[in-house]
């Protein structure tokens, strides 16, 4: 019993030291992503061009190396503590523990999302089935108003209307918001904001996914569908009616003791495809 | 190391084994207590220092990001399901040890499927609770849905703890209620169950304690909103589940942690809790 | 004195029938999972076709690609790197306390170990994350959110329910044997792994099977550490997706056939873990009729 568990300890502790040989060669890009269907992924992979359209087919060409998170947080502390790691993250969780690059020399903030000027970006979209009526329609007619892009702005998010300030008829009733986690949290602010202004108001906020988000809106199980990125497929035939609330930059983010500052949309892309496997090939 | 081996070589042998055992053994006991420690102080650390009273405000918002609605969601959750477990689970267990026939290929076939319910994980629970309670019974994300869910995974945990309890009642206590001309049900009510009551409570404290830690089957039942439900069929997150959002948005990392040592907290008192109803239990068995 | 006793037998008797119902309840429980599941995974898999399903290697919904081979051997893997961690700590942790703790330790080893077994799993996936995954990352290189990592954590994870069930196990053998083997000339240690341990072989295997379920089964903390690469395990020091992980991934996004494999993937867990109950079960027989 005894010598076979020491065999079976030998056998493992020899695995490790020669797996880890194997893969230990300094500079070697280790690539994070994130989950399939995540909105803040399908946004990134379409602008840079890492998703091809091939056959009239859209083929995700995302290396099979990369380390896939469903949270900010692992993509975080992941490219914080390894300085060989690459990953992205919405602009509005953007910390000082990392360092976000320039995209064709642009670093991403509100001011070059604003102009366009920096090119990874995509819309926060709400949805609603039909027109939205009372407490809905309020909601975003608050959202939509100086106030609520106030709000939008503060959070280090771009707004994208210029409309006055919110002239409300604060009507009374409950409903329900939900989907894509990336905008969960600035809806989470508007809500604290708008149920400020008009307590009579219950808003409920589920935190899901971009994809849930619309389906339900459309099933009518949430009153306002929330995504972050545009409508696709057989998506858009749903009768949905798509207000644009703001507009969200992705920071792709390195290690702060990477030396890397910029990066083109053309090196990014053949980073996460794979076809860049060092960082000595971008420097 | 055969046994046909020399004695005096046996003895020389032996000696230095005794002594490699012993240290080998020794080394895993601390490893074990290591990790423990480690464990715990890396929670401490990280969340002790950002307990601050607006973790605990009546009501969440992204400022305060209190865990407050967790706390009385997780209560909440533990009352319905206890509510749905504790019963049928003592139940069951009156029945297998009080009326079935022991050996009964019935009770053989209920044992293997309250074994079967043990073993099956938390995330087939959840896929499981989402097909059943969420879709096909039209509850959505709700409180019951989780409930109703949790309290299937915890069914085998006060079923065989009650189970025990009532064998360790002695046969003396059930005659002697016969013969003051008690009935069955009436022995069973006011002389057997009060009787194995510490052993079961026992088992709702493990059961008890599944259900504060519990994340994969309830993000598909009960939902993440982060407030109180006004009634069991809203969604609310319990503490665990609170504990898994803060950290997965990435914003709140800190008080996420703080989370983590009131869980420990909890955690720590319904072992202690346990631990003195299992001792007492002892006592009186002696 | 019949008019009394009517009632109350009737009471009696609607009595046992509700307790034999809720006995039955356990059974339903298991029938609607296998129901739902079946029902729901089987048609997404026969679209799929079994074949390309279970020995697919490529997962790429977008592209109608179901393949989740790389995700069982990813959990068979990871459920082995854990038990070897959790054997070798857990059997010899359960013989120290056993037989080798001295008591004033065992105080306190013994509800610490009780508290491994109540901390929440996503707490585990925390401390892999910050502490485990560094370590690796650091002395080999890689990510280190990798298959060792998950292993490793597991390992963690498993060794309360191991240990439990070995402790007791090895505690339920009759003390002759120990002390027989003294009488012979034995030392202390050598009875104890010579003989109390074999004797209590069927336990200890028992609490060892338990842990295999529980590493299979664990999600929460699999899927912060493991790396989640839907690509063949082929290093310690790469990523890996548990079928578990896979579930929980993509299960928020799927729609139609998406969405039936996913819960497809738990059928196919589901599966593994009836037959590694079966295994307890004939085990624990076995240990009983002894």
């Amino acid at each position: 019993m005894k010598k076979k568990i020491l065999m079976v300890l030998a056998a493992f502790v020899a695995a490790v030291t020669f797996a880890g040989c194997g893969s230990s060669g300094g500079g070697t890009i280790n690539v994070v992503s994130r989950e399939d269907g995540s909105g803040t992924r399908g946004a990134f992979i379409e602008l840079t061009g890492v998703q091809e359209e091939k056959n009239g087919q859209k083929v995700d060409k995302t290396t099979d190396k990369a380390t896939i998170s469903n949270s900010t947080e692992v993509v975080m502390s992941t490219v914080k503590g390894d300085t060989n790691a690459i990953g992205y993250v919405s602009l509005g969780s953007l910390s000082k523990d990392v360092k976000a690059v320039k995209v064709e020399g642009v670093a991403p903030s509100v001011k070059t999302v604003t102009d366009g000027s920096y090119k990874i970006q995509r819309p926060f979209n709400i949805m609603t089935k039909g027109e939205a009526s009372g407490v809905a329609q309020d909601f975003i007619n608050y959202i939509m108003s100086s106030d609520g892009q106030n709000v939008i702005e503060k959070n280090g998010y771009v707004k994208v209307s210029t409309n006055g300030a919110y002239s409300g008829t604060k009507p009374s009733g409950k409903i329900t918001v939900g989907g894509s986690s990336s905008v969960t949290p600035v809806m989470e602010k508007l809500k604290e904001a708008y149920e400020k202004v008009n307590p009579n108001a219950t808003i409920e906020v589920q935190e899901s996914d971009s994809t849930t988000g619309v389906s339900n809106a459309a099933k009518g199980t949430l009153d306002i569908g929330m995504a972050s990125r545009d409508l696709q497929g057989s998506e858009t035939s749903e009768g949905l009616k798509v207000t644009k609330i703001a507009k969200d930059g992705i920071a792709v983010i390195v290690n702060k003791d990477n030396s890397v500052d910029n990066l083109t949309l053309k090196q990014i892309k053949n980073i996460y495809t794979g076809k860049t496997t060092s960082w000595s090939d971008v420097k | 190391m055969k046994y046909n081996e020399k004695n005096s070589k046996e003895q020389l042998h032996g000696k230095g084994e005794a002594a490699a055992l012993k240290a080998i053994v020794w080394i895993a006991g601390i490893a074990t207590m290591a990790v423990l420690i480690f464990l715990i102080l890396y929670i401490l650390i990280n969340g002790l220092p950002h307990i601050k009273p607006s973790l605990f405000s009546i009501h969440y918002n992204s400022q305060n990001v209190s865990l407050f609605p967790a706390m009385i969601n997780t209560l909440t959750m533990v009352g319905l399901s206890i509510l749905f477990a504790g019963p049928i689970g003592i139940f069951s267990a009156v029945y297998l040890a009080e009326y079935a026939k022991r050996g009964s290929k019935f009770v053989a076939f209920i044992r293997l499927t309250s074994e079967t319910l043990t073993g099956i994980p938390s995330i087939i629970f959840g896929i499981f609770g989402m097909l059943m309670f969420v879709d096909a019974c039209h509850m959505g994300y709700s409180m019951l849905a989780g409930a109703l869910t949790l309290a299937l995974m915890i069914l085998p945990v006060i079923m065989r703890a009650t189970e025990e309890a009532l064998h360790a009642v002695p046969d003396s206590y059930r005659e002697g209620s016969f013969g003051l001309g008690a009935g069955k049900l009436r022995t069973i009510f006011k002389i057997v169950l009060p009787a194995a009551a510490p052993g079961i409570l026992a088992g709702v404290i493990l059961g008890i304690g599944r259900v504060v830690g519990e994340t994969a089957a309830l993000i598909y039942t009960a939902g993440t909103v982060a407030q109180i439900p006004k009634n069991v069929m809203g969604s609310g997150r319990t503490l665990a589940v609170h504990m898994y959002s803060l950290w997965t948005e990435g914003m709140n990392v800190d008080q996420s942690y703080a989370t983590a040592v009131i869980l420990l907290v909890v955690v720590i008192v319904l072992n202690f809790i346990s631990d003195a109803i299992a001792k007492r239990v002892n006592k009186v068995n002696e | 004195m019949n008019k009394s006793k009517h009632p109350g037998q009737a009471k009696e008797k609607a009595m046992q029938v509700v307790f034999a119902a809720c006995a039955c309840i356990a059974i339903i429980a298991v029938l609607l999972i296998c129901i739902f599941l079946f029902a729901n995974g089987l048609p997404g898999m026969a679209k799929i076709g079994f074949g390309k399903f279970l020995s697919g290697t490529i997962w790429r919904p977008a592209n109608n690609l179901y393949g989740i081979l790389p995700m069982i051997v990813a959990s068979i893997e990871v459920t082995i790197g854990a038990l070897i961690i959790g054997i070798v700590i857990g059997v010899l942790t359960a013989v120290f306390l056993a037989f080798f703790c001295p008591e004033p330790l065992y105080k306190v080893i013994k509800p610490g170990i009780n508290l491994l077994a109540g901390i929440p799993s996503v707490v585990y996936g925390f401390f892999g994350l910050q502490v485990i995954v560094p370590m690796i990352r650091n002395s080999a290189g890689g990510a280190g959110l990798s298959m060792l990592a998950a292993c490793i954590i597991l390992g963690i994870m498993i060794l309360p329910t191991i240990i439990t069930m070995s402790e007791t196990a090895l505690r339920a053998v009759p003390t002759s044997y120990y002390e027989g083997a003294l009488g012979l000339g034995s030392t202390h240690e050598r009875s104890v792994f010579r003989v109390v341990v074999p004797a209590a072989k069927s336990g200890i295997f028992a609490g060892i099977i338990l842990g295999v379920g529980r590493a299979i089964g664990e999600t929460m903390a699999v899927i912060m550490i493991a790396g989640n690469q839907a690509v063949m395990p082929h290093s310690l020091f790469a990523g890996v997706r548990t079928m578990t992980a896979n579930i929980v991934l993509e299960m928020g996004y799927a729609t139609d056939l998406h969405r039936q494999a996913l819960i497809a993937t738990a059928v196919v867990l589901f599966v593994f873990i009836l037959i590694i109950n079966i295994c307890f079960s004939i085990l624990k027989n076995k240990g009983d009729k002894q």
